[in-house]
């Protein structure tokens, strides 16, 4: 009786820890190259195919469990926030409501659908000779 | 002694007689034929029951075979002996360890629902797991400061889904622009 306890406590933890993750990655693209970063190394070349600059830096990362219908806030710092909000999730797709601010600013409203490990990458605003970038992501 | 007597006879076959009346047998039969011939077929008798004693019959009694048991052991107390050892089979081990065997099988099928529990997404329809490339597909966008798009632009699939948000403001630096977008209301 003790063992067949264990298991059903360990089979409900599993099934309550197990929830999709977003995160933000506020970043700068640049033509600095003291500004390169290491931790953006996965996403450079995907960054830079994109966007042209030959560096980036990563300003800010948030990273928050989804839950069903309720908006998640993302303070990446600089005064950008993203707020993310589930809608569905539909074989391993999740479909997101995204709103990008700066300040009181809506920078942008989208509707996107993103699978474990897919990318969105949202242009910004300009600065001196950069752009800000925002990159979003859905991990399981 | 003059007159034949068998029991004489047969005493000095047993060896019972002694001193004069032995002395006085042995006589008679070294002059008479038929008592020496008596007393010879007596002797023969004796020989022959001395070199083929009566089988006494064993009883089937568990006294006098646990008393002939223990007679046994006294006898050979002390002397050594190889007692060979008996190998298990396979099938002995897993009878001897089956609650071992139980609690390792129920660790296991926990350990597979443990694992299975925490890969398939609760709220997979299909118990299939196809592997797809990561995607992301935008499905709108739109901006409501003025004099300024967002578009998205077409990807290939597999490749991050790009919105590009043409005609904000552009500033110096950082704290320019905190303060000029802290000052917008869209």
């Amino acid at each position: 009786m003790r063992w067949l306890g264990l298991i059903l406590i360990s089979l409900a933890l599993a099934a309550t820890v197990h929830a999709a993750q977003v995160q933000a990655r506020l970043i700068r693209a640049t033509q600095d190259e003291k500004l390169a970063d290491a931790r953006l190394k996965t996403l450079h070349a995907q960054l830079e195919k994109k966007f042209g600059y030959p560096y980036y830096e990563q300003m800010g990362e948030k990273q928050e469990a989804l839950k069903a219908d309720t908006t998640n806030r993302l303070d990446l710092g600089e005064g950008f926030v993203v707020f993310v909000t589930p809608k569905s999730v539909t074989k391993k797709v999740h479909e997101l409501e995204v709103e990008w601010t700066s300040g009181k600013a809506s920078l942008v409203k989208s509707t996107v659908k993103i699978s474990e490990g897919g990318y969105l990458f949202i242009k910004g605003p300009g600065v001196a000779n950069d752009w800000i970038v925002l990159a979003l992501t859905v991990h399981e | 002694m003059k007159a034949h007597n068998s029991d004489w006879i047969s005493a000095l076959v047993d060896g019972e007689l002694t001193g004069l009346r032995r002395w006085l047998v042995q006589r008679h039969l070294r002059r008479c034929t038929l008592c020496a011939a008596e007393y010879r077929h007596m002797h023969h008798v004796r020989e022959m029951l001395a070199a083929n004693p009566p089988a006494t019959p064993m009883s089937d009694s568990a006294d006098f075979f646990w008393s002939k048991v223990k007679r046994e052991i006294q006898a050979r107390e002390g002397q050594t002996a190889d007692v060979p050892m008996s190998e298990l089979s396979l099938s002995d081990w897993l009878g001897q360890h089956r609650f071992a065997l139980a609690s390792a099988v129920t660790t296991l099928v926990a350990i597979v629902g443990l694992v299975f529990a925490l890969r398939i997404p609760r709220n997979a329809s299909s118990p299939v797991v196809i592997i797809q490339p990561p995607v992301a597909t935008v499905e709108h966008a739109s901006t409501l400061i003025p004099n300024t798009v967002a578009t998205t632009i077409a990807t290939k699939d597999a490749e991050p889904a790009v919105i590009w948000v043409s005609g904000l403001p552009w500033t110096t630096d950082m704290t320019e622009m905190k303060t000029q977008y802290a000052q917008m209301d869209s």
